[in-house]
């Protein structure tokens, strides 16, 4: 029972960070047609934020808002050198941003080292969730992603921006003749999408081995939550996130992670096959 | 409407384009050849034996170029098919596959097991892809998790060598010649270096390949001609498929060992990087991509050590925004 | 108000427009007609800035406003209708009208209450969702859209494709008044021939990416034959 209770708790952990990290994938895939195949490198780049600030000495806490602003900022500056000159080719938008995510994991292995890096937890004290004993900044991740995660469905359900998100999403064009800036848009979301993917590396960077690699095993659970979730729709996110993270998680406790690997994603595949759009999804892929 | 006049026009220009196929990739691969073949004379055997490698990456990149360039399939996992060959090469040639033994355990059996195999694992996979309609994006991050997924497999695989692979493949042998000698391996290799690129180019030009570009250039007008695009690009899948298996299959008799490496994420992205910095719409190109690029690795990654990485990643994004059909793909084609 | 001068776009790789010279003066209603594939969508593309003009020049009131993004040109005070209505079928009439004002700041975003008075549908059915309206609904609703910035030129691309007689005629009815009444210029792509006679001031026809003739409506109504030239199938 109390086995049961912590691999469901640690299931939601890794479900809502990953929905975090497929959000901002998924709203700068939908509003750009990009996909930012260096989304798993903003997260490590968030996540090194951390290692930064625990060497700097000034502890975990700052890192919580250095590391969406740095990761958003450089967002800003990579969708302004790059992702630019290609929104009339998208398919090189991902051989660009790969390029760019080959560079920047590169650069932090020239910085920081190829090896993993932990880092202290910052709250290192236990408390009694459903009558067992659970490390309280476990508990704080899930609260802050949950935060998250209705900050930005409120964003983009009920402010003008997120209005003016949405109909860019659905129409393109047609947003553009109403005379909304769609470029403006689109560097504004490439930094939200990169600074969501930046904290949610931060918050993760205390219970995971920091190395260069960290960001590919988010990356493609988030993708692989878009396809099975559906496209054009955040609620799809939810719903892909919780499949393939609380599959993924609970399949790993059971058999091994490279089973539960190999069950999630031919899952996915197959559903893709019997229902190409995902579950909630509008768009056609 | 007006769109209509407008594609069909564009589709039947580029059907044309393979009628009249530019000669000029041809007396390049030609002259090319020529160099490869009186090579050897120069005894130079360290070059000899890098050359031999570089030819095996070679035909490696052509088989991508193949399913991207032609095929318009954004592959990010290409590497598992030359994994796989290689792998499977190595287990019969080893006889560590049960009831492969005596004649169905020697080198050409091995070859052809590998190719056959890998070729239909591509069909499957494609099944799965194209006619579940995945493409451009979808498709790239799809294959992508394959080459991650079979990359962990075989590194937890304890049979198949695990994290460490195989090692002390038997030389490859034909009727008791054994390819043992650099200059045997290299005029080996360049053989079929020649054979995939005759193989390759003769597709792209038959008439397959033009209705593959027009799959590619226009889907859907392509399929109100009537043609069956999903058909298309599982056939085009597994050539590539088969052709990167053979690739596989011959690192594996040129180094004599494998590892988990050569399935996984690294190598597929390396070679996605030589076909696109070559040029992926040339085949010729493409080998051209491979060779250029490795051995600016070998020289480069001594002297910038870590910085080559980056270096090579700043490079390849200047090179997708600026030379979107490559350095020799813009040369070679017109 | 909109001149356009030897103006050439292509799309998909053909040439389109051939070399387009259109003057439409102030507070006119100009159809442009002529049969498929002739370029119609493609010039009102073209004009609202969704396709790069490869030569020529298009003038709004005496500024250039050929090859500008389609946000600058709306902003210069163009409204678009563009073919098959383009709604936002997910989203509430209410928030179709009010992406119309997201380009000026927070506070002076509003919806002019003047357009329920020519479209009193779209006030009793604000908050409904867009997509579960009739075709002739959506097209008001689309039109109202393009009017809600309060455009100088208003752009519509056959409005009366796959609606029923009565709500055409309501709707040529409703842009007569609001031409009428703002002053506003219009240019439509049409092909159906009674509401391009209740509604032309001017009509153009289009042929092979040239406007081959102009004339005013009086004219076309005495002699129809122009109309069977270059509309006949």
């Amino acid at each position: 029972m109390t086995d049961l209770i912590i691999q469901l708790l640690s299931a939601m952990n890794f479900v809502l960070v990953l929905i975090m990290v497929a959000m901002g994938l998924m709203i700068i895939f939908g509003l750009m047609n990009v996909i930012n195949m260096a989304h798993g490198e903003f997260f490590l780049l968030g996540a090194y934020t951390v290692v930064m600030t625990n060497r700097l000495g000034i502890g975990f806490w700052p890192a919580l808002v250095l590391a969406p602003l740095t990761v958003g900022f450089i967002g800003m500056l990579i969708e302004y050198i790059c992702i630019r000159h290609l929104y009339h080719r998208p398919l090189d938008t991902i051989l660009a941003t790969w390029g760019v995510s080959l560079a920047i994991k590169q650069l932090i292995i020239i910085i920081f080292g190829p090896a993993g890096l932990t880092v202290a937890p910052p709250l290192p004290q236990m408390v009694t969730v459903a009558g067992i004993e659970y490390p309280a900044y476990r508990v704080f991740i899930m609260a802050i992603a949950l935060i998250i995660i209705a900050v930005t469905f409120y964003i983009f359900l009920k402010t003008d921006f997120g209005l003016g998100a949405r109909a860019v999403i659905a129409n393109r064009d047609m947003a553009a003749t109403l005379g909304i800036n769609t470029r403006r848009m689109y560097r504004t979301t490439f930094a939200f999408g990169s600074a969501l993917a930046g904290l949610a590396g931060a918050v993760m960077a205390p219970v995971m081995s920091c190395d260069p690699q960290m960001g590919l095993g988010f990356f493609i659970p988030a993708f692989l939550s878009i396809l099975v979730g559906g496209t054009g729709t955040l609620y799809g996110v939810l719903a892909g996130g919780a499949i393939v993270g609380g599959g993924d998680s609970l399949l790993s406790f059971h058999f091994s992670p490279v089973a539960a690997q190999v069950v999630i994603f031919s899952l996915a595949i197959f559903l893709i096959r019997i229902r190409p759009q995902g579950l909630l999804g509008s768009k056609k892929p | 409407m007006k769109s209509d006049i407008s594609t069909i026009k564009s589709t039947d220009i580029s059907m044309q384009r393979s009628v009249f196929w530019q000669p000029r990739p041809a007396w390049i691969a030609m002259g090319l050849a020529a160099i490869l073949v009186l090579f050897p004379m120069t005894q130079n055997d360290y070059w000899i034996v890098q050359l031999t490698q570089l030819m095996v990456y070679g035909i490696f990149a052509m088989s991508l170029s193949l399913v991207w360039g032609y095929g318009g399939i954004l592959c990010f996992g290409h590497a598992v098919y030359f994994g796989m060959g290689a792998y499977i090469y190595t287990l019969i040639v080893k006889g560590m596959i049960p009831g492969f033994s005596g004649i169905l355990a020697t080198s050409i059996a091995g070859l052809l097991t590998a190719v056959l195999c890998v070729s239909l694992f591509a069909v499957v996979v494609g099944y799965f892809l194209f006619y579940g309609r995945l493409k451009g994006p979808y498709l790239g991050i799809v294959t992508l998790a394959i080459a991650v997924i079979a990359e962990r497999i075989a590194v937890d695989w304890y049979y198949i060598g695990g994290y460490n692979g195989l090692f002390s493949i038997p030389p490859f042998s034909v009727a008791g010649y054994e390819f043992i000698t650099p200059i045997a391996l290299f005029y080996f290799v360049l053989a079929s270096s020649a054979i995939a690129y005759l193989l390759l180019t003769h597709i792209v030009q038959s008439p397959f390949g033009a209705i593959l570009r027009a799959i590619r250039d226009n889907e859907a007008r392509a399929e109100s001609f009537g043609y069956n695009s999903a058909q298309h690009k599982i056939i085009t899948f597994a050539i590539g498929a088969a052709v990167a298996a053979l690739s596989g299959a011959l690192f594996a008799i040129v180094t004599e060992f494998v590892s988990p490496t050569l399935i996984g994420f690294g190598l597929s992205t390396e070679v996605l990087i030589w076909v696109a910095l070559g040029g992926k719409e040339v085949i010729l190109a493409s080998f051209l991509g491979a060779l250029l690029v490795r051995t600016l690795e070998t020289y480069l990654s001594e002297l910038m050590a870590y910085y080559w990485i980056l270096f090579l990643g700043v490079f390849f994004v200047a090179a997708v925004i600026l030379f979107p059909k490559g350095i020799f793909g813009r040369w070679l084609s017109d | 108000m909109l001149k356009i001068s030897n103006l050439h776009t292509s799309y998909g790789g053909s040439l389109i427009l051939q070399g387009i010279d259109l003057k439409v003066k102030r507070a006119e209603i100009m159809v442009i007609m002529g049969r498929n594939g002739m370029g119609k969508t493609t010039l009102m593309k073209t004009i609202m800035g969704l396709l790069p003009p490869q030569s020529g020049k298009i003038e709004l009131e005496n500024e250039s406003i050929g090859g500008l993004k389609p946000h600058k040109i709306a902003a210069k005070g163009v409204g678009f209708v563009p073919q098959g209505r383009e709604i936002f079928s997910d989203f509430t009439v209410w928030d179709n009208l009010r992406l119309a004002t997201m380009r000026y700041p927070r506070k002076k975003r509003c919806v002019p209450e003047k357009l329920f008075e020519y479209f009193p549908i779209l006030k009793e059915r604000k908050n409904q969702r867009a997509g579960s309206f009739s075709g002739g609904e959506q097209q008001m609703l689309a039109i109202a859209r393009a009017l809600v910035a309060n455009p100088k030129l208003l752009l519509l691309d056959e409005p009366s494709e796959g609606i029923q007689p009565s709500i055409i005629q309501e709707i040529t009815r409703i842009l007569r008044a609001i031409n009428k009444e703002t002053g506003i210029t219009i240019v439509i792509v049409e092909q159906n021939v009674d509401m391009i006679l209740d509604l032309a001031d001017t009509c153009a026809f289009l042929e092979k990416g040239r406007i081959a003739d102009t004339c005013p409506k009086d004219a076309l109504q005495k002699d129809d034959s122009m109309i069977t030239r270059y509309m006949a199938l």
